[in-house]
């Protein structure tokens, strides 16, 4: 109970410390809040659906959205950071889409790279398991031991 | 082996009759005799069955085979200790054996010398023509008495010596030839009239080996019958007779008031002396006239004016009292408990010596149990017996017998299960001990103890090494096997015994069940004389089956080692079918099938020894065990790896899931950084 109530005290704190940050970028940085917050939207969808531990996913898909905004931001601060500026930017199709595929991306890998791995490991471990079986066959057969267990599973199934 | 002279044609032995040839499988005796019983030797076995014999090896004529009884196995210590002897005078026991008779069942048999002539007493005469004195004492007496000398000679007795087994020569006139007594246990076929009170009072088979004096004792009681030319008693029963020779002594109670010649007489009374060392010696028989001159005076018994009664049997003297008490043990045990028979001994016969004894043995008995102890009882009833008449046998709850005599008592056909029992607590008690020092004037009590202890270890003894059965054969060399396996097969020694097995592993129908059973096990360990009691004993054991087959199989291959038994591929192929496809006890089904490969190699050459050897190589068996040991300690550990693999799903998942998060941010930092490069230095 107490551990809940911290996290709950440490993610309160952190709302209120991202809402600060937002509302200061939004009132000193409007432009760049502007261009930011349109590319940044999968990012911002993730946020708030993302159960994944340590928003793991929206970590990959928000990485990957600002790698995708980079250029865009740096042409808008190296453009005069204006609001025409950002306008500019958005009404070309290419940057958006290309911030958004970038964080479509990052959430594709951020799901299949797991699933690789896991299909890698488990392919692993059968044969491992498959080894050991054999050695453990040929052990039973030497000796006279009993079958393992899943052995004779497999030879009821048979 | 020496032979006899060769005998005159007679038709009653076939002596002359042309040796057939032999026929192929024919049975032999001693692997010579063969028993022909189609030509029966009327009166030649003084009383058994006796056939015409032919010796297939040498054509030895004069010989017969002489029927021996069921359960009446002869005395073993007469073929040895008569083996080489050759005297017209005796028929000399040459080799016994059995062989299949007519009625499908095997009958055993003595081949022995024939007599040249026929019985001193034909078969089923009630009275034959009285013989004189000259002729009784020249023809029956002189050799009579060199044969019974020799026989001392050699440690032996005769214990057959009755007129209807003693022959006459073909041309009557002579000297008489002894007969065969060689067919059962000493004295197995005597009738009551020619043994000696206390040999008659104890069944036939329980009559013990005796003393040459009891051969005396017969001869005296055949030299009377054969002057009266009548058999005296006749008629009475063996309890009757016996009784009547304890209360008017052994020659007035056989001769009463016939006339006989003085020399006759006083031959024959000294003869049937009641007590043995007052009856002359063999040697001193041989000159009739010492021998009559020689008289020992013997106390006569003391009477009572008053009988004692029990069980309804009157009394007059300590004799006939042990004699009753012995007949009668419960009545008997009540009269000396109650202190009506010491009171009788000391107030009405007038011993008080031996009333003392009676009373001291009575207050034993009543410190030591109550008056329903049966085996107290039956044990005062065995002292009382041999302090009033020291010379009479062991008796033991009904049962009279002789220490030596209880290997044949055993296993005699006519002894019921109670008396089988009987003779069984005389041995678990050690009652020939206690009986011996209850009369150790007349006996060594030492010897007896030694002997009774044997017995009891014997009978003691675990598994099937001991018991009864193993009693029945150490104490009776020549009982044939009497297992259910070999009934129609005559085994008396090892050597047969293992070519009887290979013959029977041809039956399909035994090959599942192992070959020694609980009789052929007690046979061997008494043969073997208890050299492999340990092996035979775990043959009892319930065990595992294979165990139980190399237990059989350690045995049988000892066997064919010690007796150089031929090869026996038969027996062999029945262990091996015994022991399965598998040789449980090794655990490498590698070396299982080399092992077994190797034992079905074996099998023709029929050694057990070297089956054994496969089966119980040590060093190899310790390797097994240690490899198998270490093969079961990496199944363990191959199952707990498995297990573990199996029960990591979890973990592994996470895992994946942890790395490929990972992964994902740090191909976004990459992208973000190469993003930013890229960036600046364009």
């Amino acid at each position: 109970m107490k551990k809940g109530g911290a996290d709950t005290a440490r993610r309160g704190s952190g709302l209120w410390l991202q809402g600060l940050i937002c509302g200061a970028l939004v009132t000193l940085a409007t432009p760049t809040a502007l261009l930011g917050g349109v590319l940044l939207l999968p990012s911002v969808l993730v946020y708030f659906f993302d159960d994944s531990e340590g928003r793991a996913t929206l970590r990959a898909v928000l990485l990957f959205g600002l790698a995708g905004s980079v250029r865009p931001l740096l042409a808008l601060w190296t453009g005069g950071h204006s609001i025409d500026t950002s306008l500019s930017l958005l009404s070309d199709v290419t940057v958006p889409v290309l911030a958004w595929s970038a964080q479509g991306a990052g959430w594709l890998l951020a799901q299949a790279i797991p699933l690789l791995i896991r299909v890698a490991l488990e392919g692993q471990t059968k044969v491992e398991m498959a080894r050991l079986r054999g050695e453990r066959r040929k052990l039973a057969e030497a000796w006279g031991l009993p079958a393992h267990p899943s052995d004779e599973g497999e030879d009821a199934s048979a | 082996m020496s032979m006899p002279p060769a005998k005159p044609a007679s038709p009653r032995t076939g002596a002359a009759a042309p040796t057939p040839p032999a026929a192929a499988n024919e049975p032999l005796i001693a692997g010579r005799y063969a028993v022909d019983l189609n030509r029966p030797l009327q009166g030649a076995g003084g009383g058994s069955a006796a056939y015409a014999v032919t010796d297939r090896r040498d054509n030895r004529a004069g010989l017969m085979a002489v029927q021996v009884a069921h359960g009446a196995p002869p005395r073993l210590s007469v073929f040895t200790a008569l083996a080489e002897l050759s005297d017209p005078r005796l028929v000399v026991p040459l080799a016994y054996g059995g062989v299949m008779g007519r009625e499908g069942r095997l009958q055993w048999f003595v081949v022995c010398t024939a007599p040249a002539g026929p019985p001193l007493w034909p078969h089923e005469a009630t009275t034959i023509r009285p013989w004189n004195d000259a002729d009784l004492v020249a023809r029956v007496l002189r050799p009579a008495a060199a044969v019974l000398e020799m026989l001392e000679a050699r440690r032996q007795t005769h214990r057959g010596l009755r007129p209807g087994n003693l022959f006459g020569d073909p041309g009557g006139s002579g000297p008489i030839t002894l007969g065969c007594a060689w067919a059962g246990p000493p004295g197995y076929a005597q009738p009551a009239l020619f043994e000696p009170p206390y040999m008659a009072m104890c069944a036939p088979s329980a009559r013990g080996e005796g003393q040459i004096a009891d051969d005396v004792y017969a001869l005296g009681v055949t030299l009377l019958v054969l002057a009266l030319g009548r058999m005296p008693l006749a008629g009475m029963d063996a309890d009757a007779i016996v009784r009547r020779k304890l209360e008017q002594g052994c020659f007035q109670a056989l001769a009463g008031d016939a006339r006989l010649s003085p020399m006759i007489a006083d031959l024959a009374g000294g003869m049937m002396a009641q007590q043995p060392e007052h009856r002359p010696t063999p040697v001193l028989l041989s000159d009739p006239s010492a021998a009559r001159a020689r008289k020992v005076a013997a106390r006569p018994p003391r009477l009572a004016p008053q009988a004692l009664e029990v069980g309804g049997i009157a009394v007059y003297d300590s004799r006939s009292l042990a004699f009753a008490v012995a007949r009668q043990p419960e009545a008997g045990a009540r009269l000396v408990r109650t202190g009506v028979a010491d009171h009788w001994l000391r107030r009405v016969l007038g011993d008080s010596t031996l009333a003392g004894r009676i009373e001291e043995i009575q207050r034993i008995r009543n410190s030591e149990g109550g008056p329903s102890d049966a085996l107290a009882d039956a044990r005062l009833v065995m002292q009382a017996v041999a302090l009033l008449d020291p010379l009479a046998p062991l008796c033991w709850r009904g049962v009279a017998l002789w220490p030596d005599a209880i290997g044949s008592a055993l296993v005699a056909d006519s002894v019921d299960a109670t008396t089988r029992g009987r003779i069984e607590e005389v041995i678990a008690q050690e009652i020939p001990f206690t009986w011996g020092l209850a009369r150790a004037d007349h006996c060594n009590p030492m010897l007896l103890r030694q002997q009774a202890k044997e017995q009891r270890a014997l009978l003691r003894q675990r598994g099937w090494a001991g018991g009864l059965q193993r009693l029945d054969y150490s104490l009776n060399l020549l009982l044939p096997c009497r297992s259910k396996l070999l009934s129609d097969r005559p085994v008396t020694r090892m050597r047969d015994l293992l070519l009887a097995l290979e013959a029977l592993s041809g039956r399909e129908d035994l090959r599942t069940m192992p070959p020694i059973d609980r009789e052929m096990a007690a046979f061997i360990a008494a043969h073997t004389e208890g050299k492999l009691d340990k092996q035979i004993a775990g043959l009892g054991d319930a065990g595992e089956p294979e165990d139980l087959v190399i237990d059989q199989l350690s045995v049988l291959a000892e066997l064919q080692k010690r007796y150089k038994a031929p090869a026996l591929p038969g027996l062999a192929g029945w262990i091996v079918e015994l022991m399965g496809p598998e040789l449980k006890g090794w655990h490498n089904r590698a070396t299982q099938a080399a092992r077994q490969q190797a034992m079905a190699e074996a099998v023709p050459a029929g050694d057990l020894s070297a089956m054994l050897a496969l089966l119980q190589d040590k060093a190899a068996r310790e390797i097994d065990d240690r490899d198998f040991a270490a093969a079961q300690a990496a199944a363990r550990n191959l199952d707990i790896r498995l297990a573990r693999l199996r029960a990591s799903s979890d973990a592994r998942a996470e895992a994946a899931t942890r790395l490929g998060q990972e992964g994902a941010a740090a191909a976004g930092l990459t992208a973000l950084v190469a993003s930013i490069v890229a960036a600046l230095l364009a």
